[in-house]
């Protein structure tokens, strides 16, 4: 079962992130409507422009499965109620930091 | 232990099969993830937080060295080198790929094992006693009909597309290790007037967001009656179970809302009208072929005492500390019971890595016939260790990172994997257990404060247990931030009971200091060292613990 | 909507199918017209005890995939009841759960696929063998391995 994921305004900067459907792996949607590991490659989309993302990303079931819509900073930082969560999952658990992205070196430091 | 004759290996090996089917359907887009959704929650694959989770069924928590060293391998060659225990005997991988999924399956299969009803809303995994065959108080080995049962209600045609998941334990011994009492259905072993044993059956025990204990249906169904009275619950719930809100849809909901008499009267009804035809053709022989298998081991005649062990005890405190926590009394003279903990100090409960897999396959083939368990508090057994070879076996353990001394005590904490891993959850859990473990580690305390057992869950399908807690901690999710709500006086044993909610959450730094003081006040009212916690709180009831946990200045 | 029966694709050549509750004033009336009749999940299946013999075809509905209670509807019928005539799952029917189906006693199916024999083949051949007796006169592994 997927958990359900608060609405957000029209207004609010967001990512469309999903999981990649062969490995799993957490994914963030870019400009070219690719999908990148690393959330800092994610487009920042607002309004209308984000539900067209999300609209693609839905249509893209070869690829990804169960995208939804984050909300980030104007500057595509992750903010929000979800901060936490969604910290966790760009990066990886807070209890195995052997396993973070940035150990596999997918993202920063 | 069971082992599969040439029907069961060619099901799993056809599941495998089948399963790696479905896999290329849905990467090929032949089918939807809608559509491939339930096939791959029927063979335990679930999506979490960061990757997808494999959920390996261990029936009812039993496994030999062989099926540990391919859990090793697999977490080597497909993981992250490690596995965890869950609160239900199984295995998850955290991190495996979908593409490899299919190849897990081929080499679980290689060992007898496999991931069938796992997740999905089937009858799940049998749970049962981790001391089963071992220990003298109960009164037959459970296991048997525990994988009748497992047999039984693979691929059940029927009883695949229930109202929701379904889980059965079964225990033997008055003292319930494997908590039957807050499961869909348990099963207790019981004798009759006229000798024979038959099972008690309990049903409508659960946790998650409507927490209950189970009722006793039935005192005494005979077995070759079993799987045919399963049936009439199964049937009854299949038909009149809840479907219109999932968080109402499990058995414990229906038997509340119609009245544990009438849904008793319901069973008995169906189970009345089954025809003939209907019946489970369940042979005797059969019984015999699968009984068979648990005879007990080739166990050496040997005394009660072994000298070897208490000239070890005498010169090494920590070992004697070991075996007095961690060993318990086997039917068997001149044996023990070892529970090999995964709770070391700091670490995520339940967490095992490739090598200590490996090592503890060795030390099963070793020193207890080969035979290995899993608990649903989150620790391996290994259930018939000779005295004389206690020693030994805890140095090798101790040089493993396996020989915490801990079992029962505070810091053999029970907690689900929580927002670190889990789709689902609202707060973490790991990092709320890990603080308890460091702020209770010093063994001499946890010793004096004797079994207290606390149990943690991220959100409230609970399945870190934390309503039958003795101490339990929900993780909650308050506008962005985590809170932790304390309940007092849950257990899931014999006594099985709901914990009450203490009062309003607490912020994650401060549960340890909290708790602290809750276990203060436990060592000022204990009537003696030997009341446990729990039977302290029992008697003078929960005021003074409340007070102490909301006592910060 | 492509009917799968014994195999094979063939007609489907339903009209409107009465519900229980019509089909029982119907029945009460005029008992040789009750030949066919669909079953939703919560109707109860021994209602059509006093028909058994007569029906021709019984439709179970199955709105959702993942309500279950068509194939204890089936078990019913078959075991029960004797039921000999054609069961037929009509509505959210996947390719995945046709062994189920066919387990519990049904013979028919409505497959919303183009390759909708082919996938019924092949899902039907995917186990040789079954634990547990059922619907589909299996003995099941229990009884096979003394037998």
């Amino acid at each position: 079962m997927t958990s359900v994921r608060p609405k957000l305004k029209a207004d609010i900067p967001k990512v469309i992130t999903a999981w990649d459907v062969a490995t799993g792996a957490t994914v963030y949607q870019t400009a070219d409507r690719n999908w990148s590991e690393n959330i800092a490659d994610a487009e920042v989309v607002v309004g209308e422009a984000a539900d067209a993302a999300l609209e693609a990303a839905q249509g893209d079931e070869l690829r990804i499965l169960d995208p939804y819509v984050m909300e980030v900073t104007a500057d595509g930082e992750v903010t929000g109620r979800e901060t936490l969560r969604e910290t966790i999952r760009a990066t990886g658990p807070t209890t195995h930091t052997e396993f973070h992205k940035a150990a596999r070196g997918v993202v920063d430091a | 232990m069971y082992r599969y004759d040439e029907f069961d290996a060619q099901i799993v090996r056809e599941r495998a099969a089948q399963f790696r089917g479905q896999v290329e359907r849905r990467l090929s887009g032949d089918i939807t993830e809608d559509q491939f959704k339930p096939l791959r929650l029927m063979n335990g694959v679930y999506l979490q937080l960061h990757a997808y989770m494999l959920r390996i069924a261990i029936p009812y928590g039993t496994l030999r060295g062989e099926q540990m060293r391919k859990f090793a391998h697999i977490a080597r060659k497909y993981d992250k080198g490690y596995g965890h225990w869950t609160t239900r005997q199984n295995i998850q991988f955290n991190w495996v790929a979908l593409k490899d999924i299919p190849d897990v399956l081929d080499e679980l299969a290689e060992v007898e094992m496999h991931a069938i009803q796992t997740s999905g809303n089937c009858i799940r995994n049998t749970t049962s006693d981790q001391f089963a065959g071992a220990t003298a108080e109960e009164i037959e080995d459970p296991r048997p009909w525990c994988e009748i049962i497992r047999q039984w209600s693979t691929f059940h045609p029927e009883f695949s597309f229930l109202p929701r998941k379904f889980k059965i334990a079964v225990t033997a011994a008055e003292n319930d290790r494997a908590a039957i009492r807050v499961h869909d259905i348990g099963l207790h072993m019981r004798r009759n007037d006229a000798g024979e044993t038959g099972f008690e059956v309990i049903v409508g025990g659960g946790q998650g967001r409507t927490p209950h204990v189970g009722v006793t249906i039935k005192p005494f169904v005979a077995k070759d009656q079993l799987l045919d009275y399963l049936e009439a619950v199964m049937r009854v719930y299949n038909r009149f179970g809840r479907r219109d809100n999932k968080y109402k849809a499990r058995i414990k909901i229906l038997v509340s809302e119609t009245g544990a008499e009438e849904f008793t009267r319901l069973v008995d009804e169906e189970f009345e009208a089954q025809r003939d035809a209907e019946k489970i053709v369940l042979p005797q022989a059969e019984v015999d072929r699968i009984t068979q298998y648990f005879a007990p081991p080739a166990f050496e005649d040997l005394p009660d005492t072994s000298d070897v062990l208490e000239a070890a005890k005498a010169k090494d405190d920590a070992f004697a500390r070991w075996v007095r926590v961690n060993v318990r009394p086997h039917k068997q003279a001149g044996y023990g019971i070892v529970t090999i903990s995964c709770k070391p100090i700091g670490a995520p409960p339940g967490d095992v890595t490739d090598t200590q897999m490996d090592v503890t396959a060795d030390l099963a083939e070793r020193y207890s016939l080969d035979e290995i368990r899993i608990t649903h508090e989150q620790n391996m057994v290994l259930p018939h260790v000779k005295l004389d070879d206690l020693f030994d076996l805890y140095q090798e353990l101790d040089s493993a990172g396996l020989a915490t001394a801990n079992y029962e005590l505070i810091s053999d904490i029970i907690c689900c994997p929580g927002l670190d891993y889990c789709n689902l959850a609202n707060a973490r859990s790991i990092p709320v257990a890990q603080d308890l473990q460091n702020t209770f580690a010093d063994l001499e305390r946890q010793d004096d404060i004797g079994e207290l057992k606390i149990k943690i869950s991220g959100c409230i399908n609970a399945c870190g247990h934390h309503h039958v807690g003795h101490i339990g901690i929900l993780g909650v999710d308050r506008k962005g931030e985590e809170f932790y709500q304390i309940t007092f006086g849950g257990r899931a044993d014999e006594k099985a009971a709901i914990g009450q909610i203490a009062g309003p959450g607490l912020r994650a730094e401060d549960v340890p200091s909290a708790l602290e003081r809750v276990i203060e006040t436990y060592r000022e009212v204990r009537s003696s060292k030997d009341e446990r916690f729990i039977d302290a709180l029992e008697r003078v009831g929960h005021d003074p613990f409340k007070e102490a946990l909301y006592a910060a200045g | 909507m492509p009917l799968v029966k014994n195999g094979e694709v063939t007609a489907n050549p339903h009209g409107e199918v009465l519900t229980l509750e019509p089909f029982l004033e119907i029945a009460a009336a005029d008992p040789k017209d009750a030949v066919i009749v669909r079953l939703m999940p919560d109707d109860c299946p021994l209602q059509l005890e006093p028909f058994i013999e007569q029906l021709e075809v019984v439709e179970i509905s199955f709105p959702r995939y993942a309500d279950g209670r068509g194939y204890s509807q089936a078990q019913l019928l078959r075991r029960r009841l004797g039921y000999k005539g054609e069961i037929r799952a009509v509505g959210d029917v996947l390719r995945d759960q046709l062994l189920f189906m066919l387990r519990s006693g049904f013979d028919a199916f409505e497959l919303g696929r183009e390759d909708a024999a082919q996938a019924f083949a092949a899902a039907s051949r995917e186990y040789s063998h079954f634990y547990q007796p059922a619907a589909d006169g299996e003995s099941g592994v229990f009884a096979r391995r003394h037998s």
